[in-house]
């Protein structure tokens, strides 16, 4: 689905991603990568595929939109060191022409040495002239704030006491926050707030609710 | 003189008949079932029969195991452990008792080992341990004796299986061995005694006591009918009609059916009644072990005049002072009713009073139903598991811990279990493929290669493994529980981690009969102070949604002809007169030959309430059932209530339910097979799924006073039965979990009665304007189930347009 931010044209996808066709960027939320790993060492097994479907998903989007630079919004690793970070290495060798941007989340508490690959860069924000690139969600004066962190979701009711969940990008005055990436992450329901707008995504369909 | 007859001639007593029976049985080296409720000395029974045979066979100079004695409760453990031992002094016999529980310390545990004694008093799950450790056989390789008591508890559930595989194994290593069980009566004896023996034993024996207690049954009865709510469930109403009631007993025991009702009643009743106060106390199953101990101390000398107890005081050692037994709500059974009236009048010449107190309107039919039940002695039966390879693989791990095991040796001996009998050698390299390689689905991971095979023998040699395991072995999986404690450190009980994630520093709650306020979470821990504010929540627990059993649906049925036809009423019919007619009014009262359905359109949407009136389980397979029938015919989203008497569809859009009861909606043809197909969309066998891979060691629940939260535990065994799904589904386990769904959830077999016998109902659809006595309780229950087959773009734009039009 199209839109514009701050004027600006953008591109919601369906794989819980933004992209930025102006500047060629692919923006991505909270990943939480290692988070099965992570499981695994605390004694709880979980079998490596939720990670692979992660990996498998980064992948044909990269193949898809071809980007220049791919911004991460933070909570791309979930915890300290474990050997997932390897398939995510892997993953940036062979996308070496293009620049990763880590926009440092609570989550992200690897060592800096972990970090030095050539292709890849941390910072705690990032700006433009128009947007700034941050995990947290925050107000700014005046420009536009995209940024991850919350899982947002909304849950629809109805007739016959329905009920649904969905993953959404939630849009309200200046800023974005954009849904969670991670196959292996959760939702926070958001309390419906009549001046902003959600976009809700199921299967294959992105649709606003007002 | 025998050793019975110089101990009885001793104390003054005179044997039963059936204690006779038992010493002769025993003597004529015969196993058996027991079959005698507590408090007629069903222990002596079998107790003499074995210390005569140590008398007259063993050699004193061996000094080693004679008798294991397995019961499932500590506490009634430890009353055997003082009788017994006194038996001993009193005789003057060199035959000494231990006791090994759950509670029993490592250093005691070792110097057990050590120490030379006769007999071993212990529940399952210790029998388990001790096969885990090195060196087993030796320890028994002189018992002549195991003797299972409450084997009725046991049967139902997989502590039964862990009993059967234990049994199988000993007898390999004294294929004399003797197995005595003692039950309390239920409706499969004859079944209950070939599972504990083994389905090829002979030279068996099954003797029952023939000593039943009379029981007076109660129904605490409105003066009018309007005084009890339509939907309520937690009884406060009937509060006032209770109080001469505890006032005239001795000491009286009220049963609630759920923690969270329990705590209420406590509640209540101290405010009500404030001279109760010091003389009332609150157990239940959350409740600190050092004070629910005190509260059975002081049942024990008669100082508590009233305890508020859930299923944590259903069984173990009787209260002489107790002559009077307060049910609020269903019992859901009859089994249960009996033994929770059997907890009353102890003393001698005494009966055994029992008082129901209906929740709700339409309840107070089941006290007619309970007074019928009883009078005809229809008990239920105690379904057993069968082929629980969670409690299998458990079980091979448990023996390659120790000693190893031979493939071929230990395949003959779990094909001559009941549980096992018919696995075949497939299946059974399955489980060996399983725990060696992990199976087809993990053997990319290290960690499930627990087992290796050397010398012929299956064989755990990694010591974290075996440590592990040890620490998981039982079939128990409960959800985590947080320790609940004082800021000042005394401790008050455990509390679900579900109840109290909802909950945030400073809210007000109300836990083992007090106000607390919470302070904060550590770890497991809950920190809490005192409260003097009077509006604290109540926690809610999970679980206490037992079904209605088959036995007491009946019975209700029953009772509802009576009164359709004319016949006596008895005082609950009558009391119920009124709302009857008032159902007649407005809607239509079903006969025995009728299946009543009654359609409502309300706010909400379109509801379809149904009352077959067989037990909440078997509605809830029921109406997912035929919600998959009707979803067939075009798509549709459900909301699913029920009740023991009926369940309700709830859905956005008109329903022709008249047509599609002209196509046979309730064909009692393939019920099994739609079972299973409407239950594919459903969570139940994941929920199924989390126990079995626990108990099968694919999740580890930690080590103690660490444990996981389970909130973890769930989401990696969701994954595992994802991953088996797709990549194995021919997954022993995997199937294990459908297993369950079917037998223990849905109640298949209970299900294709239910719908042969609707198919022979005339089926009447009423269209109430208002919702009716019958409709009231299903429709504002708050726990809903869920069935669609609507594609999910759909469901969004119909939810999508609802938001829009508000």
């Amino acid at each position: 689905m199209q839109l514009e931010l701050a004027g600006i044209p953008f591109i919601l996808l369906t794989e819980k991603a933004l992209w930025r066709p102006g500047t060629s960027q692919l923006i991505i939320a909270d990943i939480h990568l290692g988070k099965a790993s992570h499981f695994r060492k605390a004694g709880i097994s979980i079998p490596a595929d939720s990670v692979l479907e992660d990996m498998r998903k980064l992948h044909a989007l990269m193949k898809k939109y071809r980007p220049a630079e791919v911004i991460l919004l933070g909570d791309l690793f979930h915890s300290s060191y474990n050997r997932e970070w390897h398939l995510f290495e892997a993953f940036l060798e062979s996308f070496n022409d293009i620049q990763f941007i880590l926009v440092k989340g609570n989550h992200d508490i690897l060592k800096k040495n972990r970090y030095e690959i050539p292709n890849f860069e941390v910072m705690d924000t990032w700006e433009d002239d128009l947007f700034i690139y941050s995990h947290e969600p925050m107000e700014h004066d005046s420009k536009f704030v995209l940024s991850g962190h919350i899982h947002p979701g909304v849950t629809l009711t109805g007739k016959g006491k329905q009920r649904l969940s969905l993953a959404c990008f939630h849009i309200s005055k200046n800023q974005m926050v954009l849904p969670a990436f991670g196959k292996l992450t959760g939702l926070y329901i958001l309390e419906k707030n009549k001046s902003d707008t959600y976009y809700l995504i199921y299967n294959d369909t992105i649709t606003e609710m007002k | 003189m025998n050793l019975a007859q110089t101990w009885f001639k001793q104390k003054g007593w005179k044997p039963h008949k059936f204690q006779k029976d038992t010493w002769n049985a025993i003597k004529e080296g015969k196993s058996g079932l027991l079959n005698a409720p507590t408090g007629f000395g069903k222990t002596f029974a079998i107790w003499f029969g074995v210390i005569q045979h140590f008398a007259d066979h063993a050699k004193p100079q061996i000094n080693k195991l004679h008798c294991l004695y397995i019961s499932p409760l500590r506490a009634l453990s430890k009353e055997i452990y003082l009788a017994t031992n006194r038996v001993s002094a009193d005789l003057n016999l060199p035959y000494t008792i231990e006791l090994r529980t759950g509670d029993t310390s490592m250093k005691d545990r070792t110097k057990q080992k050590k120490d030379k004694h006769q007999a071993l008093i212990t529940t399952p799950e210790s029998m388990h341990l001790m096969l885990a450790a090195k060196g087993y056989r030796e320890q028994f390789s002189n018992l002549e004796f195991v003797i299972i008591d409450e084997w009725h508890e046991l049967l139902g559930n997989k502590r039964g299986v862990q009993i059967e595989l234990a049994l199988a194994h000993l007898k390999s290593i004294n294929p004399n061995l003797k197995v005595w069980g003692i039950s309390a009566t239920f409706g499969n004896l004859e079944e209950a005694k070939e599972i504990l023996l083994g389905p090829i034993s002979d030279n068996t024996e099954i003797i029952k006591a023939n000593v039943e207690q009379t029981i007076n049954i109660n129904t605490v009865l409105p003066d009018e009918i309007a005084q009890v709510p339509w939907g309520g469930h937690l009884g406060l109403k009937l509060l006032p009609q209770l109080v001469p009631i505890i006032e005239e007993s001795k000491s009286t025991l009220l049963f609630t059916n759920m923690r969270s009702q329990a705590e209420t009643w406590y509640q209540q009743l101290l405010e009500r009644v404030p001279d109760l106060a010091g003389r009332i106390a609150l157990h239940h199953s959350s409740i600190d072990f050092q004070t629910r101990k005190w509260v059975e101390e002081n049942l024990h000398t008669g100082s508590l005049k009233l305890v508020v107890c859930t299923s944590s005081l259903d069984l173990g050692v009787d209260f002489r002072p107790v002559n009077t037994i307060i049910q609020v709500g269903s019992a859901k059974g009859v089994a249960r009713f009996i033994q929770r009236a059997g907890r009353s009048g102890h003393s001698p010449g005494e009966k055994s009073n029992i008082y129901f107190v209906p929740t709700n309107s339409l309840e107070i039919i089941e006290g007619s139903a309970l007074k019928d039940a009883v009078k005809h002695q229809l008990i239920e039966s105690r379904i057993p598991y069968v082929r629980s390879f969670d409690v299998l693989i458990q079980f091979m791990v448990t023996l390659a811990v120790s000693d190893g095991f031979d493939p071929d040796a230990l395949y003959k001996e779990i094909k001559s279990t009941h549980a096992f009998q018919s696995v075949t050698s497939n299946e059974w390299q399955w489980c060996i493929d399983f725990i060696t390689r992990g199976g087809q689905s993990l053997k990319a991971y290290d960690e499930f290669h627990k087992v290796v095979l050397e010398d012929g023998l299956y064989k755990v040699t990694s010591k974290g493994i075996a440590a592990r395991h040890r620490m998981n072995i039982g079939t128990i999986v409960g959800n985590s529980m947080m320790n609940v404690k004082f800021l000042g450190g005394k401790q008050l009980g455990s509390i679900e981690e579900h109840f109290i994630s909802k909950l945030k520093p400073g809210d007000i709650f109300w836990f083992a009969g007090r106000n607390l306020q919470l302070h904060s979470v550590k770890d497991m821990t809950v920190l809490v102070k005192s409260s003097k504010d009077k509006n604290g929540i109540i926690p809610s627990w999970l679980g206490g949604k037992m079904p209605l059993s088959s036995q007491l649906s009946t019975s209700i049925r029953k009772s509802l002809t009576t009164y359709k036809e004319g016949g006596k009423l008895n005082e609950e019919l009558k009391k119920l007169k009124p709302l009857f007619e008032l159902q007649e009014k407005v809607s239509h009262l079903p006969g025995s030959d009728e299946l009543l359905i009654e359609k409502i359109k309300t706010r909400e949407g379109y509801h379809i309430f149904v009352y077959p009136f067989d037990g909440r389980l078997v509605h809830e397979g029921m109406a997912t059932l035929l919600s998959y029938r009707i979803s067939l015919l075009s798509p549709v989203t459900f909301s699913i209530s029920m009740n023991d008497y009926g369940f309700e569809l709830l859905s956005d859009q008109d329903i022709n339910i008249e047509e599609l009861l002209d196509n046979n909606l309730f064909s009692p043809d393939f019920v099994y097979e739609d079972a299973i197909r409407s239950i594919n969309s459903s969570q139940m066998a994941q929920r199924k799924f989390r126990d079995i891979a626990s108990i099968a060691g694919l999740v580890f629940t930690g080590y103690p006073g660490k444990e996981k939260k389970t909130r973890h535990l769930q989401a990696s065994s969701q994954l595992f039965f994802k991953v088996f799904e797709d990549n194995e589904d021919n997954n022993l386990l995997l199937l294990q979990a459908y297993d369950e769904v079917i037998n223990f959830e849905l109640e298949i077999s209970r299900q294709q009665a239910a719908f042969k016998r609707i198919n022979s109902q005339k089926i009447i659809v009423t269209y109430p304007t208002k919702p009716t006595p019958f409709c009231f309780a299903i429709m504002v229950a708050r726990f809903r189930e869920f069935y669609s087959n609507e594609p999910i773009e759909s469901r969004v734009e119909k939810l999508l347009k609802q938001i829009e039009k508000k």
